[in-house]
């Protein structure tokens, strides 16, 4: 570095503290040194949000937010400009790739404990991203104003309904029309592109501020703080640059041949990321055989189509996501990872993992009564491995949590 | 942590930035050639056909193109004459200060020896410029012989859309790229 | 690691075992396979022509172009518009609008003739390809014609000529017991049973053979699934480009990421 470029720097570097943040944040960041694949869907979740606000962004050229134009618009886009549906093609596939990757991230925090002390409110900041995430995803589903887009915002804003008391006027109130229309869409569309991607990016800043003041976990639940060497600096870590980088590189480089391989061969991704009856325009008068969200609401959808009732189907659906925000103080193990876990939890883990496979198969299928009866039976499982988890946590035997890693 | 940087540790930090830099380069231009006038863009700002068999001699019709009116006029012999007479009064007679797509092929400033086709937008703010062919004094020449006369600022230009001196236009009326095909006009491309 | 996969296996078990049989292309049953070949120019021209003389008479293609045609398909512009573009206002840069007007046909038919620049991404391409060939003759019909995999379609069979009379026939067909076995006399052969609803063309009624309309058939909805999505075979050919580079790119960084990983470990 020249005399002349240095003196720019440590002129900006005086009034903007950027040494400061590359140590504490990148090459002096102490990570846990022994992590595995599991550790990496925090970074491609962000990456991932990028591609998601820059594809979106570009869609806006050509996108038209009004009832009669919107289905046509993304036509246009796919057609008339140049290279616009590979635009497209990135923000449909990056919609789902993002959930795939978020649910892995949030498996993830359940396999190792992630949110045990201290590391609660970084657990909160992140369900509270998970829960704006299905609101924006639902709101962009509903702007190509196809017949599932149409539908499906049929069927959510009706659930506003069975509120008791204020749930036909917060309807209409959602809608801005007595049934949706234009004044829906371009509220949805303020929504979609503005409003919430500013709530996301403060939650996705809020949350890596909370992770970094407690320090990354690990797959055994070591807390690395406890041996230090004469620095202070935790024996079993390695600072985040390079080292940590280098690896989610790589992984940006294995997600970028997932990603491609949908995007460029199996968009439509069998009618489960843009669904088949979409390529039709949103007719109120017909509706169509089988309305189903897309796959990654499809946990949920199960368990509201398995409550008879409209209102307890709701509330069992509210419930199934406000339970994670808890889990927190329902795990009273003394060990962190379901490495070292009693049997109970290894069971109860397996159950719950078979359990939300199959209540996202049984969302996306047509209704039967043996399929009601397992729907029925999956969401059961799923609350008991919550529910039961002070229990089963606290009488089981574990295995002693090692010292170092 | 060692943190000399080894011919090895450079060779592999070269090629995996270089190969990364190749791949946003590449990955850029989609979002850069979205910008380019889209199929749509380039339909509605496509060329325009008209057939000017119809016109009477003298006659000037307006259409549109891009936006912009473009003006056809179909010139007697006379008027083709008179144009040597006001060539003291313009600015750019031969057109030397602007593109000009015909220079020297016809008088007309066209393909064709029989018709003018001009941008009706004065080069001056971009008014349309008004249409007086008659030879007769007028209130901003007493000595007219046939031209255009700007009403905003008073810009006047001649039968084929020359400047006058002296007037705050400061170019020629512009020809765009056009074609006759027999008596179909096509306005927007060569042929 | 393993538990995740005994897992993934666990879950698919339980799928197939509680899948339920789907009837995609309605009577007919499953639909006749179709794999589109989009860089198979001449078969998209000849689709094209079939599509504007036959279909374009009622159908629109509105979210397509004339000029993109002309120009995906390799059909010079004055071919083009000589031979397939009827109306001389119409430009090459125009959408394909369509020649009907939907009050009008609403009229004839109870129901307006739906645009199909779409349809093969909606029904499937193979579901487009199973519905033309399956009309047949059904004298309760208000157009004679009634089909197979969308009963009761308001759609007249519009290529009866060439593909000739088609009707409902029965056949002799093997008696298959519960445990799959076939039921067979003293004599070994097998004994058959009378069954009805199986489409039959009686031979030499149209135009062409059976195989010859398959092959006219499937050169239409081969453009017409090109029409669906236009820059999907450029999307296809792209895509192996953008694999290898993200092949390429994560073996570097995996060399380089394991380079540092030495100083750790």
């Amino acid at each position: 570095m020249t005399q002349q470029s240095s003196g720019i720097f440590n002129w900006i570097n005086t009034r903007l503290p950027i040494s400061n943040t590359y140590e504490r944040h990148l090459s002096k960041h102490p990570v846990p040194k022994k992590v595995n694949f599991w550790y990496l869907f925090g970074a491609l979740a962000s990456v991932v949000l990028i591609i998601q606000i820059v594809s979106g962004i570009w869609l806006m050229f050509g996108y038209e937010n009004t009832e009669e134009g919107a289905f046509a618009s993304v036509e246009y886009i796919m057609r008339d400009i140049e290279y616009g549906w590979i635009i497209r093609y990135m923000h449909t596939t990056g919609a789902s790739m993002f959930f795939a990757v978020v649910y892995l991230h949030m498996f993830r925090g359940l396999l190792y404990g992630s949110y045990h002390k201290p590391r609660e409110l970084v657990w909160i900041f992140g369900m509270t991203i998970y829960l704006v995430m299905m609101a924006e995803g639902f709101l962009g589903y509903v702007l190509p104003y196809g017949q599932m887009s149409y539908w499906g915002a049929q069927v959510i804003i009706s659930l506003f309904g069975a509120i008791p008391y204020i749930g036909e006027s917060l309807e209409l109130w959602v809608r801005g029309d007595y049934y949706i229309s234009g004044a829906t869409i371009s509220r949805f569309f303020a929504l979609h592109v503005v409003a919430l991607p500013l709530i996301l990016i403060a939650l996705v800043f809020m949350h890596l501020v909370a992770l970094h003041e407690v320090g990354a976990g690990n797959p055994d639940g070591v807390d690395i703080e406890k041996y230090l060497d004469e620095d202070g600096v935790p024996l079993d870590s390695v600072p985040f640059f390079p080292y940590k980088v280098l690896n989610a590189l790589v992984a940006i480089g294995v997600f970028g041949i997932v990603f491609s391989f949908i995007m460029f061969f199996f968009p439509e991704g069998g009618g489960y990321m843009l669904e088949l009856a979409n390529f039709e325009e949103a007719n109120p008068l017909s509706t169509p055989e089988h309305i189903a969200p897309v796959w990654y609401y499809s946990p949920y959808y199960a368990m509201l189509r398995a409550v008879p009732d409209k209102l307890g189907g709701l509330l069992v659906m509210a419930a199934a996501i406000a339970i994670l925000f808890v889990v927190p103080w329902l795990d009273r193990s003394k060990a962190a990872s379901i490495r070292y876990k009693g049997i109970l939890s290894k069971i109860a883990m397996t159950m719950f993992i078979v359990s939300w496979l199959m209540l996202a198969w049984l969302g996306t299928v047509p209704v039967t009564a043996l399929r009601t009866t397992l729907s029925i039976i999956g969401t059961v499982i799923y609350f008991a491995f919550f529910l039961l988890m002070p229990i089963y946590t606290s009488i089981e035997k574990t295995k002693p949590v090692p010292e170092r890693l | 942590m060692e943190d000399t940087l080894t011919t090895r540790r450079k060779v592999l930090i070269g090629m995996t930035a270089t190969v990364g830099a190749a791949g946003a380069s590449i990955a850029a231009i989609p979002f850069i050639a979205s910008w380019n006038p889209s199929a749509k863009a380039k339909a509605v700002g496509g060329p325009v056909r008209i057939d000017v068999s119809k016109m009477q001699v003298g006659q000037k019709i307006q259409v549109s193109w891009r936006k912009q009116p473009i003006f056809i006029i179909r010139h007697s012999k006379e008027a083709i004459e008179n144009l040597s007479k006001v060539e003291s009064k313009l600015d750019d007679p031969s057109s030397l200060k602007i593109e000009e797509p015909y220079r020297d092929l016809n008088p007309t400033r066209s393909t064709s020896g029989e018709y003018t086709v001009i941008a009706g937008v004065c080069t001056h703010l971009g008014c349309a410029p008004k249409f007086y062919p008659e030879i007769q004094p007028q209130p901003w020449d007493d000595s007219w012989i046939g031209g255009f006369f700007c009403p905003c600022h008073g810009s006047m230009f001649d039968i084929v859309g020359r400047v006058f001196k002296g007037v705050p236009a400061p170019t020629n009326l512009k020809v765009p790229p056009h074609y006759f095909d027999g008596s179909i006009l096509t306005i927007g491309e060569e042929r | 690691m393993k538990k995740f996969c005994f897992l993934i296996f666990l879950f698919l078990s339980i799928n197939s075992v509680v899948a339920a049989v789907g009837a995609p292309c309605g009577d007919y049953g499953e639909c006749d396979a179709f794999k589109p070949q989009l860089t198979n120019i001449e078969s998209l021209q000849l689709g094209a022509l079939t599509f504007i003389n036959h279909c374009y008479g009622c159908h629109s293609l509105k979210y397509s172009r004339w000029g993109r045609i002309s120009k995906d398909l390799d059909i010079p512009e004055k071919i083009l518009t000589e031979n397939l573009v009827f109306g001389s206002d119409v430009k090459l840069g125009d959408r394909m609008t369509g020649s009907m007007q939907s009050a009008v046909s609403e009229g004839w038919f109870g129901i307006a003739p739906p645009d199909l620049t779409l349809v093969t991404r909606l029904h499937g391409s193979d579901w487009v390809y199973t519905y033309l060939r399956t009309f047949y003759e059904d004298s309760s019909k208000p157009y004679g014609v009634n089909n197979m995999v969308y009963p009761g379609a308001a759609m007249p069979n519009v290529l009866a000529l060439m593909q000739g009379q088609q009707i409902l026939s029965c056949k002799d067909v093997p008696i298959i017991a519960s445990n799959g076995g076939v039921r067979r006399d003293e004599f070994g052969n097998d004994i058959t049973e009378e069954k009805c609803g199986y489409l039959k063309t009686i031979e030499g009624s149209g135009k062409l053979t059976e195989q010859e309309f398959d092959d006219y058939i499937f050169n239409l909805v081969n453009f017409m699934t090109y029409v669906g999505e236009p820059s999907r075979s450029v999307r296809e050919r792209m895509g192996w480009y953008v694999i290898l580079f993200f092949v390429v790119f994560t073996a570097f960084s995996y060399l380089l990421y394991r380079e540092y990983q030495k100083d750790y470990h």
